[in-house]
Order: C-alpha cells, then structure tokens, then sequence
C-alpha cells in the first residue's frame, strides 16, 4: 500500500484529506507543521507528500526544500489556500502546486499521477 | 660851364624821378651823360648775378640789336675787371694786351681808341658797369669824374629801385597765390580736385610747361601719379622720375634739379621736391620746363624752388588733414557699427532668455545671425558634437531671408524661421583631416577660412569661399559649432560682426546647455511622477488586497473543510433520502463561495504585477535617464547597439531596476571615466527564442576571487551600497524565465548578459516551461490595467 504523508496546520484540513485518500486505497500519515513531516519522512519511506505552505514552526517552502534535500526523487505537492506563493521560485521545487478547494478532484488525480503503479 | 653842368644834373635828377619805364629812364640816363661828357659811346653793361657775367643792356646810340650783343665774364676785358674791383678805370687801345681783352667791343665801336669803365654799386651791391668809348685819346677832367660819379649813384639808386618793386610785385603775386591755394585747402573741396588744383596753379604760377604730383603706395612701395597738369616729360626723355622718391630717400638731397637731352636735342628742365609727411616720404612734386615769354625752355631759379617747397607743404598739410579726417569717419564708423551689433546681441540675449526649449533657442539664434538688423550674415548653420557617434551633426541652418521688408530685430526674433536650410543630414566625423570644422571642435578655437584647400573639400558640405567656425564652449567643453558666411551675396566677413558671433556663441553655448539640462530634469521629473503615481497606486492596492486576502484564506480553509466533507456526506446519503437535497444546497453554497473567493484574490493581486508587453529599447532608453547625470558626472561615454526586437512579456519597473542596477554597477567599476556600451540581440537557445542586453564596461573586470560571489546577497567590493544589486537583478531575471551571467575579461572589463524569453516563442515549444511561464504570462486581464 502506497504512504502518503499530508502536512497541515487545520485539522479539519488532515481529517478531510486523510479520510479522501484512505478512500482512494493509500496509507496515510498526518503531520500538523514542517517539522513533523519531516520527522515522518525520517522514519517512514512516505511515497508522497501533501504540503500546506502556511504553517506554524516550519511552513511549507523550508519543509519542502528540506524533504527535496532528503528524497529528491520523492513526490511532493503543494496544497495552499494561497495563489500568490506560485511567484515565489521557491516553490518551483515541487512537484505541483494546488490551490486548496473543496472539490477535490484535482488533489486527487494529482496523487493518482503521481503514484501510478 | 658850371650852367650846362647844373642843366644836365637838373635833367637827370627829372629823369630818375619821372614815371616813365625803369628801362627808358636808365636809358634817359645813359644818353644825358654821354651827350654831356660827348663821347662816342656811353654803355650799361647790368650784373646778371646768376651767371656772374656782364651784359650790354643800354647803349647811348639807342636799341641794341641782338648781333650787337655784348657780354662779359666777371673778371674778362674792362668791363669784367671793373665789376670785379669795383674801381673806375681809363685804358687805351695801343695799351698792351686792351685791345685783345676788349676785342668784342669792336663790333659796336670798331676803331675804338679810349675805353673808361665805372662800377654802378651802391654801398652793398654792384648793379652793373658804365662803360665811356671814344675814338680819341681822351683824359677825363675832375669835375667830368664827379659827374660820372654822380651819374652812377643814380642809376644804382633806379636800378636798386627798380628790383625791389620786381621784387616786391613777385612776393605779392605769390602771396595771392599761396592765398589762393590756402583759400581751397581749407574749403570743403574733395582731396583729389583740391590736389588738381594745386598742381595746375603751382605750374602756372612757376609758369613751367608741366607740373606733377607723385604718391608712394604705402602698401605696394609703387610710386603713381595722382595728379598732373600740362606737359609732363615721357618716361624717355626723363626716365628718372618713378625713381625719384627713392632717390631723394637714398641720396639725401633736400631736392632734385638737372636737364635731360630728348632725341630731338631738346633741353629739358625738372625739379623736383619731396613731400614728407609723418616722418617719412611719401611722394613728389615736381615741375618741368620753365618757359620763357617767347617760348623757349629754361631752368629752375631758387624762387621757383622755394615756392615748389611751399606747395608741397601744403599738399602735405592737407593729405594730412584729408586722412584724419578718415580716420575720424572710420572710427565713428566702427563704433556706430560695434553700438549696433551690440544692442543686436543683447536682443538676441534677451530673447534667449524668454525660452528653455532648445528649439525655439535655435531659432532664435539663427534669425540675430541672418537677420539684416541682427548680425546680418548670408548664412548660419549650429551643429552639435555627438560624443558618442564622434561626428559633428546639423542642426538647423537658416539663410538670409531675401526681399522681405526690414522687420525690428526683436520682432524678427519672435518669428518662426522663414527659410530653413536642410542640415540635419550633415555628418562630419570628428577628425582633423575633416576639415575646419572638427578643428574648431578639436581645437577649441575660431577658424577663419578663407579659400578652400582641395584636402578640406572632402569636409563635407560646406561650399563657402570663405566661412567662419566658431565653438559653442561650455566649461572646457565644445558642444558644437556655428559657421557663418556672406557666399550669397560674395561680401567679405568683416571684423565686427565675427567679433560679435563670438560672442554669440558663448552666450548661445549657454543657453542650449541650459536647455539640454532642462529637458534631462524635465524627463527626470516625469519619470519620477510616473514611479510615484504607481507607487501610491500600488500601496492603495497593497492595503487593500492584504485586507482582503487575508479575510479570504482566513475563509478559505474552513470552506474547503466543509465543502469537502460535504461532499462526503452527500456520497453516504441515499439518492431518495430528504438529506440529500440539504447536502448538496451546502456543497452549491460553499462552491458558489469559494468562486466568490476566487474572484477576489484574482482582482486583489494575487498576482499584482505589472505584466505587460514592452519594448526593451525604450526600457534601456528610460532607464538610461535616470543614470544620465551620473554618467556624464564620471565622464562616462555611452555607446548603444541596439537591435529591434519583438516586445517582450514582463514587469517594466522590475526590468528597469535590473537596467538600473548593472548601469551603476558599471558606473561603479569606470570611477576614472570609461565607455559602457549596452547591446541588444536575438539569441536562439534549445528552448526557444531570447532577447539578450550586453552591458559592458571598461573599469578593468572582476577580480578573480571574488567572482563567484557577485550575486550573492549582502556582497559588495565597495564601502558603499548595499550589496544587493546583482542579487536582486538575478532575482528579477529568474522571476521572468530569464537568466543572468557574467563575461569577465581581466585588465579590460565586465560585460553582464541578461537574457529574457521572447515569450510566443517560448510558450510555443517547451511544454513544462511552457505551463509553467503561462501562469506568470497569463495575468489575468481584470489584474491588469
């Protein structure tokens, strides 16, 4: 079973995600900053990562530069309420950028093109 | 005895003082006492004191014809001896050596015997000798002596008598001569008829047969007639005359007398008597051939001389009068010509004021150079020396406008120009083999020239014979170059007027600089009202957006959350459930929210830039502004090489703080001066079409160790700034899909190549970059204004 790890600061936010991808057939692990997803891609060979970029202790861009340090090769998606950040090359690292909304068909195939096989 | 003697004494005494002629009462004279004494012969041989001979004047047995003329040398024959002694004398015919001595008596008195001489004289002088011839032997009594004695006083006294009056009637003629003379010297007759005049009346009074005035070219030495009367000798029989001055000059000879022999064996008479004047020789005046009453030619006496001296004072005189009386026209002429240029000047100088439009101060200027009441030139052409290019280049030119009614100077100031002379595709390079003009520019100095020289032809286009350059001179600084010339209607170029040009084009250098400067804060100032327009646009919409997108994702969360599990919910929910309908009112709601939401972030900025299609020579152009002063202030040359390119996709203030950022870093490595040249040219990479700007300077390079740090923040090599520079010009240029590198070359200098993607063609090809450019591209158009 594929693992994917979902960072965000908003509970709901983990709730809804993690009871979608279960759905979908995955192993998810919920983290509530940067920090603690990078704790989980330490320990857990995560085979994608969900990131939101405005959290407490690390946000998202720093938890992403350090991951693509890691795991270059490991998937990781941003997930943000906020358009605005897609300016900032920093964020060229990810894989994909998304703009959160409660139709979440986009996370979805976005993850499912990602963990095809 | 005593009676007849008391008779013929009372006679002569009646005779001396009768009215008669002075020749019949000497001749009165001589008869009485020959009568008286009854001698054969009674004769008056009169002293001509210029020969130093004696000739027979009177003769008691009347009129002398002229075979019978008589003459003795002072000192020859009796009469000769006596004029020299004068003693009375009685010698005879058998006396030794008489007869030979007297021999040309003999043709008056061929068997002369008794010959008694006595001197006619009076205290001073000797006037003459009475001579008593008789065939007899005769001795000659006391009382007859006292009788010749008293018979000689009186004639020395009618004789003395007789040359005073001559004496005196010659000094009146000439005194109304010279009257006459003094009379036109003084009235308002033209120098050279007054000349005339005084040559005419010198000949006529020395009754000579011609008469000359003789001038030195004071410029070529050549010596011409001026004026002349009557004859005046042929260069062959008198050669000498041109000469003449040079021969007065060398020979130190206060005049020139002499005779000449035509072909004919003619005798001619000259004299000649120079005329000086300040100092120096300045001519001649000369008068030939004295003619006799009966027509023939004689020489010069020294009254002749005299009164030719006195002449040629007066000519002196009133050449000297004549030429400072020009002198005085010359110079009020010049003054009142300089008091006209000046007040020409200072309209022109005043209306230069009323404008700082470089233009309308062009016009200005052109129309005081051409203008009849300005300095009153054909033509005027104001070139200006573009340092970059090195090339002097036209301006504006204007010619004389012809046939116009003369308008106010300060009127015609005003005016547009009327005829505009083509220039402004006049082009010459700045070199010295260019002619007059690039030396004006390379001198800094005025040129007048006056003919052409075949090299200076190749100068381009001006075709004057004689022109004037003058420099426009702003601190040390040649911005250009006026020419002038009167071509059109061939008059020379004069003094004055170039003087005034002159001073002209320092005031006119002035001005344009002014103007120039103007012009560049003008800009300055739109360009910052522009920045500051957007600036305070961009703040009102900052606030705004911040406001309202962090409202927005501060909803946006929870409505993913609810939406999201309402979606949930309404996959749980049985089709003909009640609750169905409400799940799917809140998943409707929440969606027509989070559009809503949407709608507002897009319009508040989430993208807010300034995004648009630029040209990129015009971004360089205005950045170039900006730096304008400061590179001038380094004494930096700027060189463009600017391509035309498609516009570019960008945000124009961004591209311009990178423009800034590598121009004063440029300016920074060139603080001794230098050239930053700035290239623009299409550059095809593997995925797609750029626009590349070279921008390089000559300040030496970048020092090896130092040169991979050059974009890192906070880095710097000076005491200034704030290192920031190039980081945040990489920054911009990675922002716009472009990159940034550096070519440094060591000892000559940096050149920093900022590439930008020409966005169709970029968009065309690589897919992912594609995507990922037309987010940033695809600025929404209700973002944009």
């Amino acid at each position: 079973m594929k693992k994917v790890l979902v960072a965000d600061d908003e509970m709901s936010i983990r709730l809804l995600y993690s009871e979608e991808l279960k759905e979908e057939g995955y192993e998810v692990y919920l983290a509530s900053n940067g920090k603690e997803a990078l704790e989980i891609v330490e320990k857990v060979p995560v085979d994608l990562v969900i990131l939101d970029i405005k959290m407490p202790e690390m946000d998202g861009i720093e938890a992403l530069r350090q991951i693509k340090e890691r795991r270059p090769d490991l998937p990781v998606l941003l997930s943000t309420a906020y358009g605005e950040y897609k300016q900032d090359f920093a964020t060229w690292a990810s894989d994909e950028y998304l703009v959160k909304s409660s139709d979440l068909e986009d996370l979805r195939a976005a993850v499912k093109r990602y963990l095809k096989d | 005895m005593a009676s007849e003697r008391d008779t013929v004494l009372t006679q002569m005494v009646e005779v001396i003082t009768s009215t008669v002629s002075f020749g019949e009462r000497l001749s009165n004279l001589v008869h009485l006492l020959g009568r008286y004494l009854k001698v054969d012969l009674a004769l008056y041989f009169a002293l001509d004191k210029t020969k130093e001979t004696l000739k027979l004047e009177i003769s008691s047995a009347g009129a002398v014809p002229p075979h019978l003329r008589v003459e003795f040398p002072s000192g020859e024959g009796l009469v000769g001896e006596v004029a020299q002694t004068r003693k009375p004398k009685v010698v005879y015919r058998h006396q030794e050596g008489v007869r030979a001595a007297n021999a040309a008596l003999e043709k008056l008195h061929p068997s002369f015997y008794t010959l008694a001489a006595f001197p006619v004289a009076d205290d001073n002088y000797l006037y003459g000798v009475l001579l008593l011839v008789d065939k007899a032997e005769r001795a000659f009594t006391s009382t007859e002596r006292h009788m010749v004695y008293l018979a000689t006083l009186m004639l020395a006294g009618t004789v003395r008598q007789a040359i005073l009056q001559e004496d005196a009637k010659k000094r009146i003629a000439e005194l109304s001569v010279l009257f006459e003379v003094g009379k036109a010297l003084s009235s308002t007759m033209e120098l050279d008829e007054l000349l005339e005049r005084v040559v005419s009346t010198t000949a006529k009074v020395i009754n000579a047969r011609g008469a000359a005035l003789q001038i030195v070219d004071r410029v070529t030495g050549e010596v011409r007639v001026s004026s002349q009367y009557g004859q005046i000798p042929t260069t062959e029989i008198y050669p000498g005359l041109a000469e003449a001055p040079q021969r007065l000059l060398t020979a130190e000879v206060p005049y020139l007398e002499g005779q000449t022999t035509d072909s004919e064996g003619q005798v001619h008479y000259h004299l000649i008597v120079p005329l000086v004047f300040k100092g120096s020789l300045q001519g001649t005046l000369c008068v030939f051939d004295k003619l006799t009453p009966n027509g023939t030619y004689q020489e010069f006496d020294p009254e002749n001389r005299q009164l030719l001296f006195t002449m040629a004072g007066l000519i002196v005189n009133s050449l000297e009068n004549a030429l400072t009386y020009q002198q005085v026209e010359t110079l009020a002429e010049r003054n009142e010509r300089m008091v006209r240029n000046l007040t020409a000047l200072q309209e022109i100088s005043r209306a230069m004021l009323t404008t700082v439009q470089e233009e309308r101060l062009l016009e200005i200027i052109l129309q005081g150079i051409v203008q009849e009441q300005g300095l009153g030139f054909d033509r005027g052409v104001v070139l200006r020396v573009d340092e970059a290019e090195q090339v002097l280049k036209g301006v504006k030119g204007a010619r004389r406008p012809e046939g116009a009614a003369p308008v106010p100077l300060s009127e015609a100031l005003l005016q547009p120009l009327s005829n505009e002379l083509p220039v402004s595709d006049w082009r010459i390079p700045l070199r010295p083999d260019m002619g007059p003009l690039p030396l004006a520019v390379l001198q800094m100095r005025p040129y007048h020239v006056h003919q052409r020289e075949p090299e200076a032809l190749a100068a381009g286009p001006y075709d004057a014979q004689e022109f004037f350059v003058v420099p426009l001179v702003v601190k040390d600084r040649v911005t250009g170059v006026i020419v002038v010339d009167n071509q059109a209607s061939s008059r020379p170029l004069e003094a004055e007027p170039l003087h005034a040009l002159q001073m002209l084009a320092t005031q006119a250098a002035l001005a344009l600089e002014n103007a120039r400067l103007y012009s560049t804060i003008e800009a300055n100032n739109r360009e910052l009202m522009l920045i500051r327009e957007r600036m305070l646009e961009s703040d009102r919409l900052a606030a705004l957006s911040s406001l309202a997108s962090g409202m927005a994702h501060e909803i946006r969360n929870p409505l993913v959350a609810i939406g999201g599990f309402a979606r949930r919910i309404a996959k749980l929910v049985e089709k003909d459930s009640p609750l169905r309908g409400y799940v799917e009112v809140i998943q409707e709601e929440v969606s027509r929210l989070e559009k809503l939401l949407r709608e507002i972030l897009d319009f508040t900025g989430e993208n807010l830039s300034y995004f648009g299609d630029h040209d990129l020579e015009q971004l360089i152009e205005d950045t170039l502004i900006l730096v304008q002063r400061d590179l001038e202030a380094n004494n930096i040359k700027v060189v463009k090489e600017l391509t035309k390119l498609p516009r570019i996709h960008c945000d124009d203030r961004q591209i311009k703080q990178v423009f800034y950022n590598l121009f004063q870093n440029a300016r920074q490595a060139m603080p001794h001066g230098g050239t930053l040249t700035i290239k623009t040219y299409p550059l095809e990479k593997e995925d797609g079409l750029y626009a590349a700007i070279a921008v390089a300077d000559t300040g030496g390079g970048i020092p090896l160790e130092v040169l991979h740090n050059i974009f890192s923040p906070f880095f710097s090599t000076k005491d200034y700034g704030t290192g920031l520079g190039l980081s945040i010009a990489q920054r911009i240029v990675s922002r716009h899909y472009g990159q940034i590198e550096v070519k440094n070359e060591l000892g000559k200098g940096a050149t920093f190549i900022v590439t930008l993607p020409i966005a169709k063609y970029c968009l065309l090809k690589d897919a992912d970059r594609g995507r990922a450019m037309a987010s940033a591209l695809n600025v929404p158009t209700g973002g944009r204004r």
